[in-house]
């Protein structure tokens, strides 16, 4: 439950209905749920641990609603996250442009927030190649050009998915190691825990 | 008894949020249980539970304001009304017109042009002031713009001779229509309801809008630009409002302006209230318990009241969509009723994955998510140590009762309201009323009912109808509000006698059926 302290606070962006919600799904749950399709309402929290080598991180995961509705709202979602994963559906363009837009708001706010692009429902392009709409080296340069990690996955099969968050706890771990490294010659009696980042109550 | 229920709704009127407390007293011992609003069962012991109005006029008031300023008798009204109709035949076969031509933009949904689209029993649309389409209950609103179209040519036509117009009757259709700046919506029904209650109906519906969106947004989107398209930021949402239309019709807690309880021994839900009284934090202002739709107790800050309408709008909002079971929800809500200006913030999860319990924390602060989930985890350590945990789970595997259980042999079904605690009960369908149809048609006669017992100019005290399928009684009193459906062998005295006998049964089951001692934090 979220009583377990939150090591990293990981928010899933995107337009509506390009799979955030179908993501964390898949990678909280092992599942992909058939059936309507139920917009997210506001946000949604999970919290999940995660191996990595002998540690065990609990990512703190911001499921967000993809509707404009709630554009005003985002930046309590965002604000403080290590890492962002900014979503667009591999068969819709107009998705990607999204997908920019978050890029650019998280650059201008955001500046320690590791941005992993991901491209979903690649089993739907896997089944009829002519759906997809970005090209994979397009969607490619764009991450490298900022910086991201990309990734193509599918809920669906789960293709991806795992990798996708395995690698974003990774990268904390790393950057957490770093930061604590620098401060074990400061303070490291007082503050035993000061290199979890707690999302909680900042501010 | 009528100088309380005037001072009560003179507290309503000058926007009071405490409604005036009343003295209780004997209410155990009254011979006559419940004539009295205050002691009739049901009724709390402090103070009630949320804001609720006497019944549903204030839904109704403002539009009733209008329809006084527009009986006063003022120059061309009588002409005006012919014009209308002339209007209104001429329109209408521009509107078959042009939804042919509009037909190959039909969605996935339904063919606009088609009879299967006409048929529907009732239609919903809402607009902007300039005409642009936001929402329609059946269709898509694309396919219905030249509809939309002519309903704002109606409106503003209306609107510039100083008429408001109110509604449209022609070919057993109504025409209801409801201006709500910057909005306007407009049903069509051919349901029989009377105009009130089609207006009680497109209220509700700008209320669920503005619950999304807050009625300062919406003035601040329009007066900067008239043109805008809403649904760019209601995407997604509809499903909301084609929910609540669907409740409208099924529910009788909308009906009743009432909330409906879990059946619960009053010794666990104690527990359960305090238990979520003890999990307060500074900026939670209401607590609320859900199973399904029923509601199994609701805590609120000291002073703040939650209108049953916003509470509605919350059960709809929690009822209506699975994404809350993913996680803690967190998302901002305007509660109408309370103030149209801001949200609150609300934290909805379930109590375990697969479990009807459904916990609402609202919030003042939108930074308040970890505040609420630590309240949340608070009141569960809390909750699991007691047995009342468990006898609530246990209360959920049957949360509805027989008819049977009254003894009444002829008594079908019934609805019974207490007034000053805004809370109702209910059995469940008997057998003869298994289908949705035939359930649908029993809210519809109660709705009926509804209708004689609030007329705004000549409500009924009580009302006896015997028609085939079944008889009915209905019968308000200052303290309560009761609906009976009885066999169709049944006599008018049988049903008479039959109403203590009710009230004494529910007297009898008070405790369990209803929420007595509300809690505050
Ligand atoms: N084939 C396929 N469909 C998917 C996949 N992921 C999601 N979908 C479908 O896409 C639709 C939207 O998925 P969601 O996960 O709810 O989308 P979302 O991004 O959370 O949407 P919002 O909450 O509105 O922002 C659903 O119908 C899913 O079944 C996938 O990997 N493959
Ligand atoms: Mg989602």
């Amino acid at each position: 439950m979220s009583a377990m302290r939150v090591d990293a606070k990981v928010v899933m962006l995107g337009k509506e209905s390009v799979g955030k919600t179908s993501l964390v799904e898949r990678y909280v749950h092992h599942r992909f749920l058939v059936g309507p399709y139920q917009n997210t309402i506001g946000a949604a929290f999970v919290a999940k641990p995660i191996q990595v080598g002998e540690k065990v991180i609990t990512l703190g995961i911001w499921d967000t609603a993809g509707s404009e509705r709630y554009e005003a709202m985002s930046r309590i979602y965002y604000r403080g996250a290590r890492a962002a994963v900014v979503c667009y559906d591999l068969t819709d363009s107009s998705s990607f442009q999204r997908a920019k837009f978050w890029v650019k708001e998280l650059q201008n706010c955001e500046e320690h927030c590791k941005i992993y692009l991901c491209g979903t429902k690649s089993d739907m392009i896997e089944g009829d190649r002519s759906l997809r709409q970005i090209d994979y080296h397009d969607a490619q340069d764009f991450a490298e050009e900022i910086g991201a990690q990309y990734f193509e996955t599918s809920s669906k099969t789960g293709k991806n998915v795992d990798e996708l968050f395995q690698k974003v706890a990774e990268d904390y771990n790393s950057s957490a190691f770093q930061f604590m490294t620098e401060e074990t010659g400061v303070d490291l009696g007082q503050k035993k825990d000061s290199y979890f980042y707690s999302c909680c109550h900042n501010n | 008894m009528d100088g309380e229920t005037g001072k009560a709704t003179a507290s309503w009127e000058s926007g009071l949020l405490a409604p005036v407390d009343r003295l209780r007293l004997d209410r155990a011992d009254s011979p006559t249980p419940g004539l009295v609003e205050g002691t009739e069962p049901g009724a709390g012991q402090k103070s009630a539970i949320f804001y609720h109005a006497q019944s549903y006029e204030d839904l109704t008031a403002e539009a009733e304001k209008e329809a006084q300023r527009a009986s006063e008798p003022h120059g061309s009204e009588g002409h005006d009304g012919e014009e209308f109709s002339t209007l209104v035949g001429k329109k209408s076969t521009e509107e078959r017109l042009n939804s042919d031509t509009s037909s190959e933009s039909r969605g996935k949904e339904e063919d606009v042009s088609s009879e299967a689209w006409r048929s529907h029993k009732k239609h919903v649309f809402v607009l902007s002031e300039a005409g642009k389409p936001i929402y329609t209950r059946y269709g898509t609103e694309e396919a219905l713009s030249s509809t939309m179209g002519v309903m704002m040519a109606l409106v503003s036509f209306v609107e510039a001779e100083k008429n408001i117009i109110r509604s449209i009757h022609a070919d057993g259709c109504k025409v209801v229509f409801l201006t709500k700046s910057p909005l306007v919506l407009v049903g069509v029904s051919k349901t029989g309801q009377s105009e009130k209650e089609l207006l009680r109906e497109l209220q509700y519906i700008y209320y669920q809008i503005v619950s999304l969106l807050t009625l300062t947004q919406l003035n601040h989107i329009f007066q900067h630009k008239q043109n805008y398209d809403l649904r760019r930021l209601l995407a997604g949402s509809e499903y909301l409002t084609d929910n609540l239309l669907r409740r409208l019709e099924r529910d009788p807690g909308l009906l009743l302006s009432a909330v409906t309880c879990l059946p619960l021994a009053s010794s666990a839900r104690d527990v359960v209230s305090s238990s979520l009284q003890a999990a307060k934090a500074k900026n939670l202002v209401f607590s609320i318990l859900l199973a399904g739709d029923r509601l199994v107790t609701l805590v609120r800050k000291k002073d703040q009241f939650l209108h049953h309408i916003d509470l509605h709008l919350v059960f709809n909002l929690v009822g209506s969509s699975s994404s809350f079971r993913e996680g803690e929800g967190w998302t901002p809500i305007c509660l109408p009723k309370f103030n149209t200006a801001g949200f609150f913030h609300a934290h909805i999860s379930y109590l375990e994955p697969a479990s009807e319990l459904c916990l609402i924390l609202v919030s003042t602060d939108r930074e308040d998510f970890f505040n609420m989930s630590e309240c949340k985890q608070r009141f569960m350590e809390r909750l699991s140590k007691r047995s009342a945990y468990q006898a609530m789970k246990e209360a959920l595997k049957c949360p509805n009762y027989s008819v049977a259980q009254v003894g009444i042999p002829e008594l079908r079904h019934f609805l019974y309201k207490s007034k000053s605690s805004g809370l109702y009960t209910s059995p469940e369908f008997p057998e003869v009323y298994q289908s949705d149809e035939e359930q649908e048609r029993l809210m519809g006669l109660y709705q009926d009912l509804h209708s004689c017992l609030h007329h705004p100019t000549r409500p009924l005290r009580s009302f006896y109808r015997c028609s085939e399928a079944e008889n009915l009684l209905a019968w308000v009193t200052s303290g309560f509000e009761l609906y009976l459906c009885f066999s169709p062998m049944s006599t008018k005295a049988l049903a008479v006698s039959a109403v203590n006998k009710l009230l004494k049964w529910i007297r009898k089951e008070e405790d369990r059926l209803f929420i007595l001692s509300p809690l505050t934090y």
